[in-house]
């Protein structure tokens, strides 16, 4: 028996690259735009030689990351009339109680540990949490993007809105990045220094009977029927 | 101990001499003698009302210097003829090679700098330096400004600096009285800017430059920041940060402290609200009253339609009352993210608290 599965395929593990990558491309020319007053902006803006080389990157980073998100959610759809859709990523009934338990084995009011199929509840969140927010950055960016545009269907009032929330939900996405997603990957003493199933694709057996052993019996359990055919 | 005492002994004794020295010192710049001594001395020619001497360019220029002017200046007796005129004290003088008068006062242009150096050396970052660097001798020197025999104290009255530059600039002053702030210059307000308090006086900036039109928004702030003053006219202070909370604003931040690639395409105070002819934001005549705010829109956004100048919150801070839509999306931001970034951390914490507890 292998000592890893593959968790990711090499269409996830790609996405996860350009998602990352447009992600920091936008955040480093995003917050020096909100944050105008700080030194540390100017010096950002400087050092990538001026305010129109930043807004040209960002706007460039900005419709890359729209053109992931619609291709994204283009192959769910394909998938899903394919008949070849993964539903392991809705949210159901036990996400709720599989946080209610972890909760009490974090608190110490008990120690049994929910037993997670192929995405936890926090891995859910989170990708949920990348999507919807994701599709109001692209909605917002354009509405920036072409304000002109947008006023002639729509009233003044919706640019400055657009402005705020784009500005605010980019802050939140970005610090729930730099706490909940670095810990996870990087800085959880589970996985510490580097997470790397998602560059790798594969996850020791080890680590999937500790953090997805449903998912694990599962595939076991695919691999027992062929053998068995 | 006995050291220390004999140390402050011998400070002591310094400072007097060094104040005996000033004392002496001082007393014989300001005694009469010297000043009033050479003034006499060139008097005895300049005071003829008849001296004159024609230049090579065919003009004829009195020599006469009139005395009562002199008293009156804030020079008085301090500076002698030969601080200012330096060359002079030659009788009779050397020959200057100048064609004209203009030539002549250009070859004491200088002459101001060694007591006013400070002053002096801000000139040479000015548009009217640059001018007279190129060989412009129609840009003003010190005294164009300051006058010269009778030298006065400047801004005294205040309105009388823009009558200054009024002299040259007779255009713009006039645009300028019809403007809300020349209005009230005309009625002797004190609160109202002269040409220096946008322009400054020395230092001079070229107003087209990238680097002057970025820094609009701070020198129109200096006076509608100030609570005091503009309470007078019940006159919002919050334009600068309601103006910097927007997009212009944030690019014209930025773009000012950009040390390459500076542009300053980006709209500033003047570009709505108008520079010499700017006039009370409200009444018909107002660029920025919301009839005539599209059309000052389009100056720059061509294809702006009717809806698009609403996107400008026209100097308010949202509220439920005043954008409210605005209002609500930060407030629901102000609580989500505490909220959301509290949640996680929570989490984290309890569970680096178990794994230590698991240990």
């Amino acid at each position: 028996m292998k000592a890893y599965v593959v968790r990711f395929s090499k269409q996830q593990r790609t996405e996860h690259v350009l998602v990352m990558s447009t992600f920091l491309v936008l955040a480093i020319t995003g917050f020096p735009q909100k944050f105008f007053e700080a030194g540390w902006s100017q010096a950002v803006v400087n050092g990538i030689g001026g305010l129109d080389r930043v807004r040209w990157l960002h706007r460039a980073a900005g419709v890359l990351f729209s053109v992931l998100a619609g291709f994204h959610i283009a192959s769910a759809i394909f998938s899903v009339l394919l008949g070849k859709a993964s539903f392991a990523l809705i949210p159901n009934k036990k996400d709720f109680g599989d946080a209610i338990t972890t909760l009490r084995y974090y608190l110490g009011l008990s120690n049994d540990q929910a037993r997670f199929d192929r995405y936890d509840y926090r891995q859910k969140f989170e990708y949920w949490g990348l999507v919807l927010g994701g599709l109001l950055m692209v909605a917002t960016g354009y509405v920036l993007l072409e304000p002109i545009l947008v006023t002639k269907f729509f009233p003044g009032e919706v640019i400055p809105a657009a402005k705020v929330a784009h500005s605010n939900e980019g802050l939140m996405a970005f610090l729930v990045v730099i706490t909940w997603h670095i810990y996870n990957a990087h800085l959880n003493p589970d996985v510490f220094p580097f997470d790397t199933a998602i560059f790798t694709g594969k996850v020791s057996r080890h680590r999937m009977e500790h953090e997805h052993p449903l998912e694990l019996d599962h595939l076991d359990a695919a691999k027992g029927d062929k053998k068995g055919e | 101990m006995v050291q220390t005492r004999i140390s402050i002994h011998r400070t002591g004794l310094a400072l007097m001499g060094a104040a005996f020295l000033v004392a002496a010192f001082s007393s014989s710049l300001l005694s009469a003698g010297p000043v009033e001594e050479e003034r006499d001395t060139c008097l005895g020619c300049h005071g003829d009302q008849t001296a004159s001497k024609d230049l090579p360019d065919g003009t004829k220029v009195s020599l006469f210097v009139d005395v009562s002017q002199l008293d009156k200046s804030v020079h008085g007796t301090r500076v002698k003829c030969s601080d200012c005129h330096p060359g002079t004290e030659e009788v009779p003088h050397p020959e200057r090679p100048v064609k004209t008068f203009r030539e002549y006062q250009a070859s004491f242009r200088e002459a101001c700098r060694r007591c006013h150096f400070d002053n002096y050396t801000k000139t040479l970052d000015s548009v009217h330096y640059a001018q007279i660097a190129k060989g412009d001798f129609r840009a003003p020197f010190c005294v164009d400004c300051h006058g010269s025999h009778a030298i006065t104290r400047p801004a005294q009255p205040k309105p009388d600096i823009s009558k200054t530059c009024a002299r040259c600039h007779e255009k713009i002053f006039e645009v300028y009285k019809k403007s809300v702030h020349g209005k009230a210059f005309v009625a002797h307000n004190p609160d109202v800017p002269v040409c220096t308090d946008c322009h400054k006086s020395h230092d001079i900036a070229n107003p087209h430059s990238a680097a002057y039109r970025l820094r609009t928004p701070q020198i129109c702030g200096s006076c509608h920041t100030n609570k005091a003053v503009m309470a007078k006219y019940n006159l919002s202070t919050d334009v600068l940060s309601t103006y910097l909370a927007d997009f212009h604003g944030m690019s014209a931040s930025l773009e000012k402290g950009q040390t390459k690639n500076q542009r300053a395409v980006v709209a500033v105070c003047v570009d709505c609200h108008g520079v010499h002819d700017i006039t009370t934001v409200k009444g018909e005549g107002s660029r920025v009253v919301k009839a005539n705010l599209l059309r000052t829109c389009q100056q720059c956004h061509k294809d702006a339609s009717e809806n698009f100048p609403a996107a400008w919150l026209s100097h308010y801070e949202p509220s439920w009352k005043r954008a409210p839509l605005i209002y609500g999306i930060t407030l629901f931001y102000k609580v989500l993210i505490p909220f959301i970034i509290g949640g996680l951390v929570l989490q984290i914490l309890l569970h680096l608290w178990r794994v230590v507890v698991n240990r």
